[in-house]
């Protein structure tokens, strides 16, 4: 379990005697998504930042489709991650399909997690009688093809290239787009399970105090997909965010850290 | 380049020239309107809040519809989730993109395809201001790049088809038996089309009803539920063989499904098929089967993409990979046939073989028929039960089961002879009707037709036969009994080939049995014939006390030509003897009758025992005995004890005195048969109290094939008895010289004169 660490390109920071929160970023993207919010919480709390494996500079090689064919791939991740690093008591702070994987996280071990912060989720996003997910299964085919579409700019030969300066931010600066890339493949399977996974049935088994942080005008998790959450996550806070979009910790992230901070206690 | 150098270089008109200085002296304002892009600006939340023309017209809106309208929101759905999840974060953290695929939604609702360019502009502290955005049409090039990737996706799919076929071919060939193909085919195709299940179910006439509708047998499934694939069969039923020559069809679960076939629907909605495959398997035309592919969602727990209650559209590529699949497992199913079918044939010569050398070494029919039947339910049956007609009317010699554990049940049935009058019985019409019997499928209408009682329905029951074949032992138009053989539900039914080799059984079982039974009528006769020509008793003398024993061979038809005889003559006087003809068949036997019939014959003249020797060898060739015989002749005074005795080549006599037993020196002449010699005699007198014992040489011979050792044998047996009782002293010499078989007959004469 050693590897765990470099495999999901762990990086810690904060204070290392504070209460540890995780943040775990959604599809898209990768932990520098955190980059704004972080600062907020340095000096209290010990920051746990991860890439998913197959995003950002996580060991590409160890992506397993058989693994990764469901959420609970990535909440094994998170759990082994939280072991690993003998953390307790943790905020779990998920963006996205993330919110959903820290709730399959605290299933698995619920004795290390001690709040939940759910950042635009969607526990399904295809519409399905009733329930209103925001997508049909047009759409869904849509949002594959325009990642194919832009996959086509996407060069093997210059993944070492990105993956391999983390470190030194100028080199791979000079590569367009060079952020949130990742294998076409990975990314196409990252997208079906992301969204076409169906996890509603799994939020009532969360127990700890849950924050679903709602953002305005969000096309991929609209209002009523959070307030579905809501009333399925018993005890759980509604914040609703003036921030629109799907992504209020990069367009908004003083409201976003605010809206943490009056949830958690102290 | 300047206007000025082009207007250093002097060529063109200076009229031209003004007017390309004014075009070139752009007015800002025209140039961003007109610029043969989009371009367009918003704030960090997506709002548009300048746009110019060119972007306008391309998705038909005017610029008042365009401003305060989120960029996103002029997206396909597919595209504003891509700029959510990728250009947001990217614009936020590295400032810039480029070369965004997009797709834009035109006012009448079609797509155009984009590239877009943004930068963020942002304040002092980083913060953003404002985006600024151009656009350009990539119809084309877009759709190039979509032909490019379908085409890479072609050469994928047919790389990946290809490479499928290559390995089913390869695998089949290593295909010995119809399983083995099965399992490739299973493999194969299932993994080819990602199916959730696999199945191959093959079509098998009845040989022997060509009329009978043919059953559909699942050779291998994998993945694809039973009750599913009984669905398909009771569907399909006797139609699948016509429907197999359609071709390739799918079995999609729509409401069309559901109101024609529902119980087929609702097994493939219970395990979550979305439609079945079914491909047909044929070889040369002939039609053997069906491959079936159960489709399910391939994304696992994953939604499926595809709309509930729509089968998925199987490519042509797929059909047609199917298809061959289909036809490359016709005829690797042909030839497995044909290598399981010699196979067959040689596992059938195989266990006549054996059948025939387990025959040949039975020594009678109870032997016979048990060896048969242990051998049945070792290679072809679960039950093998054997019925003979005898003397005393139809036996039941032989009831096995391959189960030891289920004896039982098998002594319910042994117990219940054929039910004569049970007519439907299939061994009873086998018997009468002298020809093969097979119930192809038992059920319990047949069971209770044939039960004797409840606890013979009961048993048949537990024993859960599935099917029956009955043979006749026919020989010479005869039928010596009938051999039935049963198989169990977990054995399933007879083959035809299994049938036939219990037909080739049967006939090899009866000429043994026929043979057998000559035999033992043989043997019975020769007994039959030496008990009568032995003295019934030996007779009640005075001062003498006589026991004699006479022992027949245990083994074969050995009749033995062995006898002995006392005698009262004339005065105190008696006659002894005891003989021993070569051969143990029935002419020893009606030699023996012969020798002692001349003999009795001889003692009218009242010769002394040498004389008797002399007499029988002179006579031999005239009385025309065909053998050779050893004997020894005595006679004895029963008042002074006075002994004589002469020897034809037999063993000595023992004499036993005091508790100490020895052989009698008797002077050996040739035996009977032999040129005529000189027959001495020996001569004295038995002590009162003394035991004389003469015996033929199946008394010595039986535990030892040493004649020494034997004579050693005897005469500690003889000294260690105990007993001078002649008859306690017969039954402890056989008890301590012979053992449970005896190769040769035994004759034994004990006198003591007390």
């Amino acid at each position: 379990m050693g590897n765990v660490l470099e495999r999901n390109c762990v990086r810690l920071g904060g204070t290392p005697d504070g209460r540890p929160m995780v943040f775990a970023h959604g599809f898209g993207c990768d932990q520098e998504m955190w980059r704004f919010v972080v600062p907020e919480f340095e000096d209290d709390h010990r920051i746990v930042l991860f890439d998913h494996v197959g995003a950002g500079n996580s060991d590409l090689s160890a992506y397993d489709h058989a693994t990764y064919n469901s959420l609970r791939g990535y909440a094994a991740d998170v759990v082994a991650i939280c072991r690993e690093l003998e953390l307790r008591d943790v905020v779990f702070v998920g963006h996205s399909v993330s919110a959903m994987i820290g709730v399959l996280a605290l299933q698995e071990a619920p004795e290390l997690f001690g709040a939940l912060v759910m950042i635009g989720p969607s526990p399904r996003y295809v519409d399905d009688g009733d329930y209103v997910g925001g997508f049909s299964r047009t759409d869904i085919a849509g949002l594959l093809e325009a990642l194919d579409a832009n996959h086509l700019g996407w060069s093997r030969q210059m993944a070492p290239v990105i993956m391999g300066v983390p470190d030194h931010p100028e080199m791979a600066a000079e590569l367009t787009n060079s952020f949130c890339r990742t294998d076409p493949d990975i990314t196409r399977h990252f997208a079906r399970v992301t969204f076409l996974s169906d996890n509603r049935a799994d939020l009532a088994s969360v127990h700890v105090p849950t924050l679903v942080l709602q953002c305005s005008q969000d096309v991929i998790a609209p209002e009523v997909v959070g307030r579905y959450v809501h009333e399925h996550i018993p005890g759980s806070t509604f914040t609703q965010l003036a921030a629109t979009g799907h992504c209020p910790h990069l367009s908004a992230p003083e409201e976003t850290a605010a809206a943490i901070r009056a949830f958690l206690p102290g | 380049m300047s206007v000025s150098t082009l207007r250093g270089a002097g060529g063109p008109d200076p009229d031209d020239v003004g007017r390309l200085d004014r075009l070139l002296e752009d007015d800002p304002a025209d140039l961003y309107e007109n610029a043969p892009m989009g371009y367009l600006s918003t704030v960090p939340d997506g709002r548009i809040v300048k746009v110019n023309r060119t972007f306008c017209e391309w998705i038909g809106r005017s610029a008042d519809e365009v401003l305060g309208v989120r960029f996103q929101d002029l997206l396909s759905m597919g595209g504003r989730v891509y700029y959510e999840t990728h250009l947001v974060p990217l614009l936020r953290m590295q400032g810039a993109v480029r070369e965004i695929a997009l797709d834009l939604v035109r006012v009448d609702g079609q797509p155009l395809s984009c590239l877009a360019n943004a930068v963020e502009i942002r304040d002092d502290d980083g913060a953003p201001l404002l985006i600024r955005a151009t656009v350009f049409e990539a119809t084309a090039r877009r759709r190039y790049e979509r032909e490019l990737l379908a085409a890479q996706q072609a050469a994928e799919e047919s790389e990946r088809r290809s490479l499928t076929l290559q390995m089913v071919v390869s695998d089949l060939a290593a295909a010995v038996s119809v399983e083995d193909v099965a399992a490739v085919i299973v493999e194969r195709s299932r993994e080819a089309l990602q199916a959730r299940g696999a199945a191959l179910v093959l079509v098998e006439a009845d040989p022997h009803d060509p009329e009978a509708l043919p059953a559909l047998r699942p050779v291998r499934s994998d993945g694809v539920p039973d009750d599913v694939l009984r669905e398909l069969r009771e569907a399909a039923g006797s139609r699948l063989a016509v429907e197999l020559a359609r071709g390739v069809r799918t079995i999609a679960l729509t409401d069309q499904l559901r109101a024609d076939r529902p119980a087929l629907a609702a097994a493939m909605a219970a395990a979550q098929l979305s439609d079945l495959v079914v491909v047909p398997v044929s070889a040369d035309g002939r039609r053997l089967g069906v491959l079936v592919l159960a489709r399910g969602d391939v994304a696992g727990d994953l939604i499926s993409l595809v709309e509930p209650g729509e089968g998925a559209e199987l490519a042509t590529a797929s059909v047609n990979l199917l298809w061959t699949i289909g036809r490359q497992a016709g005829q690797a199913l042909e030839r497995a046939r044909l290598h399981e079918q010699t196979a067959r044939q040689a596992a059938r010569a195989s266990f006549l073989l054996e059948a025939a050398r387990l025959l040949a070494e039975a020594a009678d029919v109870a032997e016979t028929v048990e060896l048969v039947a242990g051998l049945v339910v070792d290679r072809l049956a679960d039950l093998c039960v054997i019925d003979l007609e005898t003397d005393e009317g139809l036996t039941r010699p032989a009831v096995r089961h391959r189960d030891p554990g289920l004896a039982h049940l098998v002594e319910e049935l042994r117990s219940r002879h054929l039910p004569r009058r049970s007519a439907t019985h299939p061994s009873v019409r086998a018997l009468r009707g002298g020809g093969t019997e097979w119930i192809r499928a038992v059920d319990d209408d047949f069971l209770r037709s044939i039960a004797v009682d409840e606890e013979h329905l009961a048993a048949m029951r537990a024993l859960d036969i599935a099917g029956v074949v009955a043979v006749p032992l026919t020989v010479e138009g005869r039928q010596l009994g009938v051999l039935t053989v049963a198989t169990d539900r977990r054995r399933g039914p007879f083959t035809v080939a299994d049938v036939e080799v219990a037909e080739q059984l049967a006939l090899q079982l009866g000429l043994v049995v026929a043979r057998a039974q000559r035999f033992d009528l043989a043997v019975r006769t020769s007994h039959a014939l030496q008990r009568n020509l032995l003295p019934p008793a030996p007779p009640e003398l005075e001062g003498l006390s006589i026991a004699v024993r006479y022992l027949a061979a245990t083994r074969g038809v050995d009749v033995g030509g062995d006898f002995y005889d006392v005698v009262r003559l004339p005065g105190d006087e008696i006659g002894l003897a005891v003989g021993d003809v070569v051969g143990h068949d029935i002419t020893a036997a009606a030699t023996m009758g012969q020798l002692r019939s001349v003999y009795r014959a001889l003692l009218a003249d009242g010769p002394a025992p040498g004389a008797v020797v002399e007499r029988l060898q002179a006579g031999w060739p005239l009385l025309g005995l065909r053998r050779m015989a050893t004997a020894l002749f005595a006679s004895l005074d029963s008042a002074t004890g006075r002994l004589r005795i002469a020897s034809a080549g037999h063993p000595p006599p023992v004499l036993i005195t005091g508790g100490r037993a020895s052989f009698l020196p008797v002077p050996p002449s040739r035996m009977l048969g032999a040129p005529p010699s000189i027959a001495d005699e020996w001569i004295g007198v038995l002590p009162e109290g003394a035991t004389l014992v003469l015996f033929t040489d199946g008394l010595v011979e039986s535990r030892s094939a040493d004649i020494d050792e034997g004579f050693a044998a005897l005469l500690h047996a003889a000294s260690s008895a105990g007993t001078s009782d002649p008859g306690a002293l017969c039954d402890h010499l056989l008890r301590e010289l012979t053992g449970p078989h005896r190769a040769d007959d035994i004759a034994l004469l004990v006198l003591t004169r007390v």
